[in-house]
């Protein structure tokens, strides 16, 4: 049997002052796969992110990448994942080009390789007239792209994408897509969180909508998106958003 | 954004030089790409990393050679400004070290750029190295730049140079741990400052800067006995000047201990991720 991208097994996450963020959740992705990571605010989507990419510590559970567990070989595992966050969570000072290079760098990249990739991803993501401006004075948009790119950097197998298009033109976003089913052709594993039932749906064969801190549904996208109602329906079934809408009425 | 075309491959020795299967050793790029970074956050404020101390340093060897200096007799067969010196050097290059790390470590947690550091394939000591080089890169760039202008002035002189180099690295080395441990701790920038305020300025200004042990009344001596600063100002200055109040080895002695263990700590905290991971 082929070894999984990802495996989250029971994983458990509380954080320090009592908040049970995830409870319990068991995910498989195998390699290749378009996962689609759907889930209301505060259903647990970053925190399980977090947890694989090592920004949070699990409190219980395993996290496998590629065949290896995420705490105990976690410098084996992280040099597999890409990460795109949710938020910028970068140097506002520093401009688009160094805060790539100080990635691929962080991951081993020797200098030539970082620049041949640095140089691309800035023409990818039409970044080359604003590679010299602090990360501060670029628009939103730019910003993504900026974090996009930096994710992209060391050309990992495993790419989580958190809400990567929230906040980006419709143009850019579009432009987002082809790159992300580009990439996906070529054999990189995606999981992608999104609002946007629309994105998912285009983008993703496997989705899985958790709801608080717990798989609620999973399964194909022909499957949970082929009921009456769509994506929109079953996701509001799996999060309890319609009950409480039908309570509420 | 350009049309999605077909990406450039990476090349096979780029391919090579990226095995995946290959076992992780030591990340030296990762490392040294930390120590760029820092570098480069560093260079955004130099009036407030080197110009400042330098010509503060500047006003205390103006102070103490022409003004006060000339009135205060020898100690130990030195000019007050050759005895005083050493200090100057020895509390800017605990300063530098100490606002170096702690402001690092606190503004990459509280912008969230430390996840960058975390998400990447660094061992905690390695993160750790990486941090501290540039500590010590930049308390050495400031003391010895202090030293620098002690000797156009002849202010000074290099008694030992490996000793002198010894203190300034090892001190640098403790107090830059000592501000990552407080950078780690710290959730407002009040907090990140009370260690200065409270501890490193009067430490350093009780720790024999301007005056020996001998020159304080014997009830207070223990003070400067147990203030671990007076072990860092009476070593360094015994570098510079061979003036020394202590046993032979004792602060070295102590100066190593503290570096154990603060290192010890400091890998502690990396790796439960304390004040880093959620």
């Amino acid at each position: 049997m082929p070894v999984p991208a990802l495996k989250i097994s029971n994983l458990r996450k509380v954080y320090r002052r009592g908040t049970v963020a995830v409870e319990d959740l068991s995910l498989t992705i195998p390699e290749g796969e378009f996962f689609g990571f759907l889930g209301p605010n505060g259903a647990g989507k970053s925190t399980t992110i977090h947890c694989v990419t090592g920004v949070a510590e699990p409190t219980q559970g395993t996290i496998e990448i590629f065949g290896l567990d995420a705490v105990k070989d976690y410098r084996e595992a992280r040099r597999l994942v890409g990460l795109c966050p949710q938020e910028f969570n970068v140097d506002p000072f520093a401009n688009p080009r160094q805060i790539v290079d100080w990635m691929g760098g962080y991951f081993g990249m020797p200098a030539r390789l970082r620049k041949e990739r640095i140089d691309m991803l800035m023409e990818r993501f039409d970044l080359v007239s604003h590679q010299k401006k602090q990360f501060r004075e670029l628009s939103g948009g730019l910003k993504r792209r900026v974090v996009l790119a930096r994710a992209l950097v060391h050309d990992p197998r495993l790419i989580i994408l958190d809400e990567p298009t929230a906040g980006v033109d419709v143009e850019l976003r579009r432009v987002l897509w082809r790159y992300l089913a580009e990439i996906n052709k070529d054999g990189k594993t995606i999981l992608l969180t999104s609002h946007y039932l629309e994105e998912v749906e285009r983008l993703c064969r496997q989705i899985a909508i958790v709801a608080k801190g717990r798989i609620a549904r999973e399964g194909s996208k022909d499957e949970i998106a082929g009921g009456p109602g769509g994506l929109e329906q079953a996701y509001l079934v799996a999060t309890g958003a319609e009950a409480d809408h039908v309570a509420g009425q | 954004m350009t049309p999605m075309a077909v990406e450039t491959p990476m090349t096979a020795e780029a391919l090579a030089t990226m095995d995946l299967n290959k076992p992780l050793g030591v990340n030296w790029i990762g490392l040294f790409t930390m120590v760029r970074r820092e570098v480069s956050r560093m260079m955004r404020v130099p009036i407030q990393a080197f110009i400042a101390p330098w010509i503060s340093a500047l006003l205390f060897i103006f102070i103490f050679g022409a003004v006060v200096g000339s009135r205060i007799t020898q100690i130990g067969g030195h000019r007050y400004l050759e005895f005083v010196l050493p200090g100057i050097i020895m509390m800017n290059v605990i300063n530098a070290a100490f606002l170096q790390s702690s402001s690092a470590i606190y503004f990459s947690r509280f912008i969230r750029f430390v996840e960058e550091i975390l998400v990447a394939p660094l061992s905690y000591v390695e993160m750790i190295a990486g941090s501290l080089s540039v500590v010590v890169l930049r308390a050495s760039v400031t003391g010895v730049g202090i030293l620098v202008m002690g000797l156009a002035f002849g202010a000074t002189h290099i008694h030992s140079w490996p000793l002198f180099l010894f203190w300034v690295a090892s001190v640098s080395g403790v107090f830059g741990l000592l501000g990552i441990i407080v950078g780690l701790w710290s959730k407002s920038f009040e907090q990140l400052n009370m260690p200065v305020v409270f501890f490193l300025t009067p430490l350093s200004m009780v720790g024999g800067v301007f005056n020996t042990v001998a020159m304080l009344p014997d009830w207070l001596r223990w003070l400067a006995w147990a203030n671990p600063f007076f072990y860092f100002i009476n070593g360094i200055r015994g570098s510079m000047i061979g003036f020394d109040e202590t046993p032979p080895g004792l602060g070295i002695g102590l100066t190593l201990l503290l570096l154990t263990v603060l290192g010890v700590t400091v890998w502690r905290l990396y790796s439960k991720g304390y004040g880093l991971r959620e």
